[in-house]
């Protein structure tokens, strides 16, 4: 996997105490979660036995996974019957190339994005940039982050670690707005619609991802608020759509519950402002909508998840939930997590997608396995049980003296005398404790920290005298 | 037309059929239910906000909660609506209202035409410089407040898009209770799918600057949905954005 961002130089550790220390990001960031858990939780209560729908969807997921393979045969069959063109990328390259391919053969320069997680995954931008393409992200968080050259901080509002005035200053600095445009959103906003109206207006290529891809009907659902699924699909005569190949559903009844649950999880709404459903290219008669129409089925590392241990994590829809209930998340945002899929469900997603690079893997440790992830799923992934088995797994790859360590240890407490001997020689720890912090040994653990200091003398000694 | 296929579909899907042969394994702590079987039917969510005996009030509501304005009407678009549309856009040069290709929407587009404004089918360029733009749908959901317009027969999908007011009218017989009615009709149904079908729940919007709702982000900022009963008029129910 690529996607790998702003690593150099730098470790979770050190991108978590930065973030820790950075008092307007986590405002920021605690203002947006917090929102958003208030709005999921109102949304939900419209529902009747919403965790029954919840344990549903997740039944409904485990069988589309079982079936994944047939699926995607019906699902591309129906594009292509349709006169859609169907790409099997399995990996990122593959992907890449296929989209700088179609775009070049159009002698596109200007191409307009939808919001996707899956391009950022592949950091496509880079590639059709390469390619001598302009590409814009049309999402206003996207475009706010296109212009900061900084990565999405949250799966679905990426400048969410941004305020008002800093947004201002950053369309003053980089687009040329006029110093006295006010830092009302009306006003941002509007600022913004003008500018990529020219921009959608203007597009020879438009490149989206998919919430979900409908199998019995070829049909590709993208859901957005702002309307720009919409007009990348409506007026670019090119419609390039990257797609997980997890994203599937069967047919209308599953896609249907998913949807029920994905506003509502992710925003608190009832629908998002559009549910576009994409089905082929423009029909007879219709005076917009793309002629040409490409879907790149993506793997990715995705296949290798199937079937094992942790295949559930293939169920995520991407609503943003698990992130805004994180207590990681809320004092920390998406930034210092350092790779694309931030939160709990990107701590999951990056060591098995990432599983090549060393550093991926300490993501798993960037939660506190609390659970409140697996609570607040639609579709009740056990996040916390995957971040447990990554942090086993990981430890199972630990070096010769770590394992030397913890050896020694479950060598001495599985016997009771050893047992005895080791609370005996803790009581010496009395001398050491308040020192914690300021030994060689085990600093940064011990700063900020309060140790308790042993008793003089040990429990079993005091019972056995008569207290 | 058939499409194209590239890559090796075969060898994409081999890695996925070898593993899923062994059965799935999943992280045993907290092990997902039974997949269902193919005859269970998948569950459908009750909406609490739902009236079933009254979709037409509940519809009212849930645009209203949407953030659009639902003018409930009997019979026809009333004249006093299309007085506020002239009101609003009367002194504009150029072209301030398009309408899509269906009968409905023609329909209103002629009683504007009729009252001095200029009004032209929607394309691309005569759309992005319109104020209103006017269409029906193929149905309106109760529970969400939702229109789901039909590219097919819109002609296109500009219309509801590119203008800063779209202004829908939907007959009280396309009203559905719930998104499953409309959208579990849609593998089975005689008509293949049209290119798009939206279903546009309120106004544009976005909460992208500091969670708060701004609405008219790239689509319109304002929805009017006119649903025509057979009985007696009683609007707007809610929302204060002009036509």
């Amino acid at each position: 996997m690529s996607g790998q961002h702003q690593l150099a130089g730098t470790t979770l550790r050190s991108r978590m105490a930065d973030a820790v220390a950075d008092d307007r990001l986590r405002t920021n960031v605690a203002r947006a979660v917090d929102r958003f858990a208030t709005h999921r939780r109102e949304g939900l209560a419209e529902l009747e036995d919403p965790d029954g729908l919840r344990s549903a969807a997740r039944a409904l997921k485990q069988q589309v996974l079982a079936d994944l393979p047939g699926l995607l045969e019906r699902f591309a069959d129906q594009v292509l019957a349709r006169g859609g063109h169907v790409c099997w990328a399995p990996t990122a390259d593959d992907a890449r190339s296929y989209v700088v391919d179609v775009v070049r053969r159009h002698g596109a320069t200007r191409v307009a994005k939808s919001k996707s997680m899956a391009t950022e995954e592949i950091d496509l931008n880079t590639a059709l940039e390469a390619a001598g393409a302009q590409v814009v992200e049309t999402d206003l968080g996207e475009w706010i982050i296109q212009l900061a050259d900084e990565t999405p901080s949250h799966i679905i509002a990426p400048a969410l670690h941004r305020d008002r005035h800093q947004i201002h200053d950053l369309f003053v600095d980089t687009v040329g707005a006029e110093p006295a445009l006010g830092t009302e959103p009306t006003e941002l906003v509007g600022f913004a619609r003008g500018r990529l109206r020219e921009v959608f207006l203007a597009a020879e290529v438009g490149i989206t991802g998919a919430n979900i891809a409908v199998a019995e009907t070829g049909s590709i659902v993208l859901v957005t608020n702002e309307g720009n699924g919409r007009l990348v699909t409506a007026l670019p005569p090119v419609h390039v759509v990257v797609l997980g190949m997890e994203r599937l559903a069967a047919d209308w009844a599953q896609a249907e519950l998913l949807l029920a649950l994905l506003a509502r999880s992710a925003t608190g709404q009832r629908l998002s402002s559009y549910t576009n459903i994409v089905t082929g290219t423009r029909g007879d008669g219709e005076v917009d909508g793309a002629t040409e129409l490409h879907v790149v089925i993506l793997d990715n590392g995705r296949s290798q998840l199937l079937a094992g241990e942790y295949h559930e994590m293939l169920a995520c829809i991407r609503c943003g939930a698990c992130l805004n209930v994180c207590p990681v998340y809320r004092q920390v945002g998406g930034h210092a997590y350092g790779w694309v899929y931030p939160g709990p469900m990107g701590s999951v997603l990056t060591p098995l997608l990432a599983h090549d690079q060393p550093e991926a893997a300490e993501l798993a440790g960037a939660s506190t396995l609390c659970g409140a992830c697996m609570d607040a799923c639609p579709v009740q992934i056990p996040l916390q049980d995957l971040l447990l088995s990554l942090r086993r797994r990981k430890a199972e790859g630990a070096g010769a003296a770590e394992r030397a360590a913890w050896g020694a240890w479950a060598a001495a407490w599985s016997d009771a005398r050893r047992y005895g001997a080791t609370t005996r020689l803790a009581t010496w720890g009395r001398m050491v404790a308040p020192l914690a912090g300021r030994l060689p040994v085990g600093r940064s653990w011990g700063a900020g920290r309060t140790v308790p200091r042993p008793a003089a003398r040990r429990f079993r000694d005091r019972w056995r005298e008569g207290m | 037309m058939t499409g194209t296929e590239h890559g090796d579909r075969a060898r994409f899907l081999a890695p996925a059929r070898e593993l899923l042969s062994g059965g799935i394994h999943p992280n045993p702590v907290h092990a997902p239910p039974p997949a269902p079987l193919p005859s269970d039917p998948v569950p459908e969510a009750v909406y609490v906000n739902l009236d079933p005996g009254d979709l037409v009030t509940s519809f009212a509501d849930a645009v209203a909660h949407a953030e659009g304005v639902c003018h409930v009407v009997g019979g026809d678009v009333p004249d006093r609506l299309l007085d506020r549309v002239v009101d609003e856009l009367g002194e504009r040069g150029d072209t301030p209202v398009v309408v899509s290709a269906e009968p409905e929407a023609r329909a209103v587009g002629e009683r504007l035409a009729a009252r001095g404004l200029r009004v032209a089918p929607a394309t691309p360029a005569t759309a992005a410089a319109a104020g209103l733009g006017v269409t029906s749908a193929v149905a309106a959901i109760a529970a969400t407040g939702s229109v789901v317009l039909d590219s097919r027969r819109a002609g296109g999908r500009v219309a509801s898009l590119l203008p800063s007011v779209h202004l829908c009218v939907v007959p009280v017989s396309r009203l559905y209770a719930t998104p499953a009615d409309v959208l579990r009709r849609l593998g089975s149904g005689a008509d293949a799918l049209p290119p798009s079908l939206v279903v546009v729940t309120g106004p544009s919007r976005t909460g992208d600057i500091e969670q708060l709702l701004t609405l008219g982000a790239h689509g319109p900022t304002a929805l009017h949905v006119v649903l025509m009963t057979d009985g007696q008029d009683a609007s707007p129910t809610s929302g204060s954005a002009a036509v």
